[in-house]
């Protein structure tokens, strides 16, 4: 219904999906992309192209499934762009007696954030979507349309990659 | 137990949150490691807030809207169309089935003649594409809502996969996906379009007289 209200013109009106949308899939975005202003920046950016296209979209109640492909491509090109440049090596690595466990906890974080960034966009995607996101596979595999089987392979490959890295920096 | 680098599938059970056996206790401390910084890094994500949403407003504001774009446009939109051999028959096929239900009036003597815009009118397609190496192939597009593992394609002679589809007529993009990761566009369309995201969509369209451009 509002896909087909702004399709009649009522601009305002997209406000309303990207609304939902945002919240929806804006932590799989930042989770993606590990930084907040990269991942506005890509949603954005999958919001216009969204919008230019809108009179493409043959079912305008599959809407969701829509952007979230264009979210997806988005997210993956702005990770192959930058690729070349992450630094893993920039990050400080947790002192293992450590006392505070504040700080401890954040450097845990940093450090996954930094070994995530050795993962395949695909791997990332799935881990990000099971754990950070807190999908089940099923819900993954619709929103991907990749095969439940397929997504586990993916987040144990992910896994397996992450503990060795974790065990190397931790 | 892990082998190597690896974790136990029953370690896998367990972070999947399904029923799994006893974990060996250094495995168990390394999953439970794993989740911890799961969680720390999850707790350090900044959320997107509403300022996305009044950016992108901001932004399609100024861009020409939205139109749903409906039959009768398409219709007197001048086109260049063209018919690949393949699809001849299929194609001549659909005409007479098209030119039977006009003729023979579905919605009663008193109804107004059938025009080429009734929305049920479809045109058998069919889509190929030669892959020798792939495990599988799939056909996604904006007709199935770009869903990747919806339309399979068949394995046929000399690497050659195949499958054929009854699309509505208007115009249609699609890429083939092999093995459930590599999207590719069509390499034998004629028309090629930038899909906006760094990659390529074939187009097809699918006229009103069962002829067909792609």
């Amino acid at each position: 219904m509002v896909v087909r209200r702004v399709l009649d013109g009522d601009t305002e009106l997209y406000r309303v999906l990207v609304e939902r949308y945002r919240r929806l899939f804006g932590r799989y975005a930042v989770g993606m992309l590990g930084d907040r202003d990269a991942a506005a920046d890509a949603m954005q950016e999958a919001f216009i192209r969204a919008y230019d296209s809108l009179a493409s979209l043959r079912n305008p109640d599959g809407f969701g499934h829509w952007f979230f492909r264009i979210l997806t491509n988005q997210c993956h090109n702005a990770v192959a762009r930058r690729r070349p440049t992450s630094d893993v090596a920039a990050v400080d690595l947790p002192a293992p007696d450590r006392a505070d466990r504040l700080v401890e906890q954040a450097e845990l974080g940093a450090a996954l954030e930094a070994a995530l960034k050795e993962l395949t966009p695909e791997q990332r995607e799935a881990f990000v979507m099971k754990h950070v996101d807190g999908r089940s596979y099923e819900d993954m595999a619709q929103l991907l349309g990749v095969g439940v089987d397929a997504l586990k392979m993916r987040v144990h490959r992910a896994r397996d990659a992450l503990r060795a890295s974790l065990r190397g920096r931790t | 137990m892990s082998e190597g680098n690896r974790l136990s599938q029953n370690a896998h059970r367990y972070l999947d949150g399904e029923p799994h056996g006893e974990l060996p206790e250094a495995e168990r401390v390394q999953t439970d490691r794993l989740l911890e910084a799961v969680r720390a890094y999850g707790e350090s994500l900044p959320a997107l807030d509403e300022t996305l949403d009044d950016a992108v407003l901001a932004a399609v504001r100024h861009r020409r809207p939205a139109r749903r774009r409906t039959g009768w446009r398409w219709l007197m939109e001048p086109r260049e169309v063209r018919m690949r051999p393949i699809w001849a028959p299929l194609a001549a096929a659909a005409a007479v089935v098209l030119l039977w239900v006009g003729t023979r009036g579905p919605l009663g003597p008193e109804a107004p003649a059938l025009t080429p815009t009734v929305a049920a009118d479809t045109v058998f397609v069919r889509f190929e594409l030669m892959a020798p190496n792939a495990r599988d192939v799939w056909l996604a597009g904006s007709f199935n809502d770009w869903r990747a593992e919806q339309l399979p394609l068949a394995a046929g002679a000399g690497g050659v996969w195949s499958t054929t589809l009854a699309l509505p007529l208007g115009e249609h993009q699609y890429q083939f996906v092999v093995d459930g990761e590599r999207w590719i566009p069509d390499p034998t369309a004629h028309a090629q379009v930038d899909d906006g995201f760094g990659g390529t969509n074939s187009v097809i369209v699918v006229g009103p007289k069962g002829v067909v451009r792609s």
